[in-house]
């Protein structure tokens, strides 16, 4: 008994020795790039021309040492990451695998292994959590030769991170529900509040999405403050049926008539439309919507980082940027040769809210875990 | 006896296992929540009336999902064991109310949604109804149906047990039916009843999979601490509220084991002599069958749905029929997860059932010091909420293991570990199946006579020779229980993996996991299915290869409590 007792204070010890240094230390580490003073954020037309040539051919990269295998941090829909990872696959011969994680949860899992990362570069998900990532200090620069063709809005001028596609939020609602319980297609963020759609919104937990992140960061930029927004979904909070881990999720249970109304991305609601739920339509709040700008980065300490580069050179090609429309996945290329599915949203048709992804992504871990204590526990 | 090297080295590598593999992590959990910034979130969590209703709700959801598993297990055991039935309708009963232990977890709650949501089959469809599953009805629904199946089995076990020659007397003196149930059976059953009670409700609380799914807005304390880590890695948040689920389940966890050995005293009589009078009433057989029949249907019906599903685009949305599902999970990018998961999960069987009769021996057998708290730390690794373990996971072995200045262990979690990360993910399987292993082999050895270990070390074999040649055939059952719960377990693992899996190491529940969560029921259904096939086919194979002499063991080898949370 006594060896065991002494085995057990020894570990109890080493334990607390180890244990301290776990909270995680501020990173120093980050000379070249400053976030603070980064994109052209606050854009109001993320589509507008690129000042760049558009025609100058992508370069071709030819590597010396050729890598074998790279491995993706994928956000966008897992079937899109299937495509874009088996068309880089056949492309250039390297294994590639990808993880699936929603904004939120990369960028915990690229906080949880920023000492020895498993991914080296990081696809799709709205630029405000590359901000909030590259704020902490867990990308690293990196400035595409492609990047030229991509519009500045759309890009971080430092190669934090780059656009890669351009989508709207909007409402996504099933027909036959909305006709059952004698409500219009909503038009506004005001419509979501009546009290007939009890229950019957959804929406993803900011924490875990950017889908999720965009909506709230919405009200911030419609309503003018933190505090306006938190009160607006506060009330909208009395009619959501459930927070879910992913973006797209509440689409697809408003497909299945769980609910009658989502708030995610448009695309991801033409998408499940394409796939056989065809009682979903979408529509846009006419106070103005937030949009997102999908990002690429390569990930700081990346164990395949000539891979990675080579992954963020081609995803900027309009080749690769027209693989979306492929599996249904609708959102606006960046690269401006890329050609544009007509299922893809018309920008210029909505009215954009001024969204400064600066701020927004800065802001994003106050703004989630103040969600997470006002909001997803309120009374209702 | 403590002089036998090969005694000692076993006891060496058993003790070093659980220090490392349970109380290691565990420890790491506590220090972080201690910590001055844990301390602060859990001031919080007690202080904030936001934390009290989580924890609020965590406790109704435990106490109801309780109150009526235990009461469909006991309805289920007297079926079973105490009316007149035709023999295959008990045969019928048992075998679907098993089903659930070699399900993962989500499958009932999908097809719950499936069948009774809002626009579900029977809900919608049939009765034109649009009720609210979401929230404490829906997670009612799905984990009585989830967990009642550890009742039972353990209700029946005692029921069983009980002497026949009371409720003999009692009728012989002029009681009713009813009577000798309410005054002798029940009372005789009440520790049995109880410890039901208390693992359910520590099932019920640790459960991360059905509020994921099913919660709606009832936010509960597993749910809340899986999106601290998962969303925001908020470590300390996570540790600190692990504590206050901790706390409950170990302290019910190991109350309940207290009980459970309180109620076994009853048989220790000797064996129940006389033959138990069947009840043949009809006013009581009717009535209770039919009960036990709808719930039996109910449960095939779910997982009749779950496999209709799997060959379905979407149910409910698009019910044509398709084969992709399959060729995802069995061809596509699902086919990795089936072998990862499968190879992990065979090696942390072979390691948990030898491992598990190695520390049973040692704690019935070996006469040395602390021996109940190598019984207690083994113990611990079913005791504790899975999710707990994940985190203690990441905070023990994020890092390379040192002791005193010297490396003990590589890093264990992450993609850029050793093997992936595998080795951690075999570790959880291990700790979190070895528990059960270890009361099935306790309870063999201790019903076996020493005197025959004796007889063969005193002509010469030394222990090692002994236990493998002797003692291990003897408890040959034992072993057979330990691996195909290990196996099942293992496959059916959720939250004490979901913070360990890596680019490199895809896990089945997982996979099922995100797909549900995506709303690609067709792809979920397909995964559990073949899932539940592959764990039926491994236990088949055990049987075949380990063997059990007669048709009655099996009943012993599932009636080891599944305990804890199926995850």
């Amino acid at each position: 008994m006594k060896r065991l007792s002494a085995l057990i204070a020894s570990t109890a010890v080493a334990l607390a020795a180890c244990a301290a240094p776990t909270t995680p230390a501020p990173s120093a580490s980050q000379p070249t790039a400053s976030p603070t003073q980064a994109p052209a954020a606050s854009v109001a037309e993320p589509t507008k021309p690129p000042a760049a040539e558009p025609t100058t051919p992508p370069p071709t990269e030819v590597p010396a040492p050729k890598p074998e295998k790279l491995t993706v941090l994928c956000t966008p829909q897992e079937d899109w990451c299937q495509a874009m990872t088996k068309a880089f696959q056949d492309k250039f011969g390297i294994q590639t695998s990808y993880v699936r994680l929603s904004s939120g949860e990369a960028l915990a899992k690229l906080r949880a292994t920023k000492d020895n990362p498993e991914f080296s570069v990081w696809w799709g998900g709205p630029a405000d959590t590359y901000i909030a990532a590259a704020t902490e200090g867990l990308l690293e620069p990196y400035i595409s030769p492609n990047a030229a063709q991509i519009p500045d809005a759309q890009k971080d001028p430092n190669g934090l991170w780059t656009g890669v596609y351009v989508g709207a939020l909007g409402f996504c609602s099933n027909k036959n529900v909305l006709s059952q319980l004698g409500v219009e297609k909503p038009k506004s963020w005001e419509d979501l509040l009546n009290p007939k759609l009890k229950g019957q919104v959804a929406m993803a937990h900011p924490a875990s999405s950017g889908t999720a992140y965009t909506a709230v960061w919405t009200q911030v930029a419609r309503l003018g403050s933190v505090d306006a927004a938190f009160e607006y979904l506060n009330k909208l909070h009395q009619n959501i049926l459930q927070y879910t881990k992913s973006g797209s999720a509440p689409g697809q249970m408003a497909g299945r008539g769980e609910v009658a109304v989502s708030v995610i991305f448009s695309h991801d609601c033409v998408k499940f439309a394409d796939e056989g739920m065809d009682m979903l339509e979408v529509s846009f709040p006419e106070e103005g919507t937030g949009y997102e700008i999908g990002g690429v980065a390569l990930i700081k300490g990346a164990p395949e980082p000539e891979a990675a580069k080579m992954w963020i050179d081609w995803v900027l090609t309009a080749e690769a940027q027209e693989i979306g429309p492929t599996v249904k996945s609708y959102q606006l290329p960046t690269n401006p040769n890329a050609k544009v599915s007509e299922r893809s949203v018309k920008l210029s048709e909505v009215k954009l809210v001024d969204y400064n992804f600066t701020e927004a992504g800065k802001s994003r871990k106050e703004i989630t875990k103040r969600f997470e204590d006002e909001i997803t526990v309120a009374p209702k | 006896m403590t002089r036998d090297p090969a005694l000692l080295i076993a006891l060496l590598i058993a003790t070093l296992f659980v220090l490392i593999a349970v109380v290691y992590p565990l420890a790491a959990t506590l220090v972080q929540a201690v910590s001055p910034e844990g301390a602060r979130v859990l001031g919080d969590v007690l202080g904030r009336p936001v934390y009290h209703r989580i924890i609020l709700n965590t406790l109704v959801m435990g106490l109801v999902v309780a109150a009526i598993g235990t009461a469909v297990g006991f309805l289920f055991a007297y079926v079973q064991v105490r009316l007149a039935a035709p023999a295959w309708l008990k045969r019928l009963i048992h075998l679907v109310a098993l089903v659930p232990v070699v399900s993962p977890p989500f499958a009932v709650a999908i097809a719950i949604i499936v069948l009774f949501g809002r626009s579900g089959f029977i809900t919608s469809q049939l009765l034109g109804l649009r009720p609210d599953i979401y929230g404490l009805p829906g997670l009612t629904l799905a984990m009585t149906l989830s967990f009642f199946t550890v009742a039972y089995l353990n209700l029946a076990g005692l029921m069983r047990g009980l002497d026949p020659a009371l409720d003999e007397a009692a009728t012989n003196l002029g009681a009713s039916k009813w009577h000798v149930f309410r005054t002798v059976t029940l009372p005789l059953l009440v520790p049995g009843i109880a410890g039901s009670f208390l693992l359910l409700f520590v099932e019920a609380i640790a459960d991360l999979s059905n509020p994921l799914v099913l919660g709606g807005n009832y936010t509960v304390l597993a749910a809340r601490l899986y999106l601290a880590i998962v969303g925001e890695y908020d470590i300390t948040t996570g540790a600190a509220l692990s504590l206050v689920l901790l706390v409950p389940s170990v302290v019910l966890y190991f109350v309940q084991l207290w009980l459970a050995s309180r109620a076994s005293v009853v048989t220790v009589t000797g064996k129940p002599s006389g033959r138990l009078q069947l009840i043949a009433d009809r006013r009581v057989v009717i009535p209770l069958i039919s009960a036990a029949l709808l719930i039996t249907a109910l449960v095939a019906l779910i997982y009749l749905t779950i496999l209709a599903g799997a060959f379905t685009v979407s149910l409910g949305a698009n019910n044509a029929f398709t084969w992709r599902n399959f060729e995802f999970v069995l061809l596509g990018y699902g086919s990795k997860a089936m072998s990862d998961t499968t190879t992990m999960s065979m090696i942390a069987t072979l390691v948990a059932g030898l491992l598990s009769m190695v520390i049973a021996f040692l704690v019935v057998r070996g006469k040395f010091p602390g021996r109940s708290a190598l019984d207690l730390g083994t113990m611990l690794g079913i005791a504790v909420p899975g999710t707990i373990f994940g985190i203690g996971y990441l905070l023990a072995f994020n890092k390379p293991t040192t002791l005193l200045g010297v490396t003990l262990l590589p890093k264990l979690t992450g993609g850029a570990a050793i093997l992936g990360g595998a080795l951690a993910i075999v570790m959880v399987y291990v700790i979190r199946s070895a528990p059960a292993g270890l009361r099935a082999g306790v309870s063999a050895l201790q019903q076996i006579d020493p005197a025959i270990e004796e007889a063969s070390i005193s002509i010469g074999a030394d222990q090692a020779v002994t236990f493998r040649r002797i003692t291990l055939p003897l408890i040959r059952p034992a072993l057979l229980t330990a691996m195909i719960y290990a196996f099942a377990r293992s496959m059916t693992t959720v939250s004490a993996i979901l913070f360990l899996t890596t680019p490199q190491t895809r896990i089945m529940t997982q996979q099922i996991l995100n797909e549900t969560e995506a709303g690609r029921f067709g792809n979920a259904f397909a995964y559990v299915t073949v899932l539940i096939a592959i764990v039926l086919l491994v236990i088949g194979a055990l049987f075949a290869l380990i063997g059990n002499r007669s048709g009655a063991e099996r009943d012993t080898v599932l009636a080891q409590p599944p305990s804890a949370s199926q995850l």
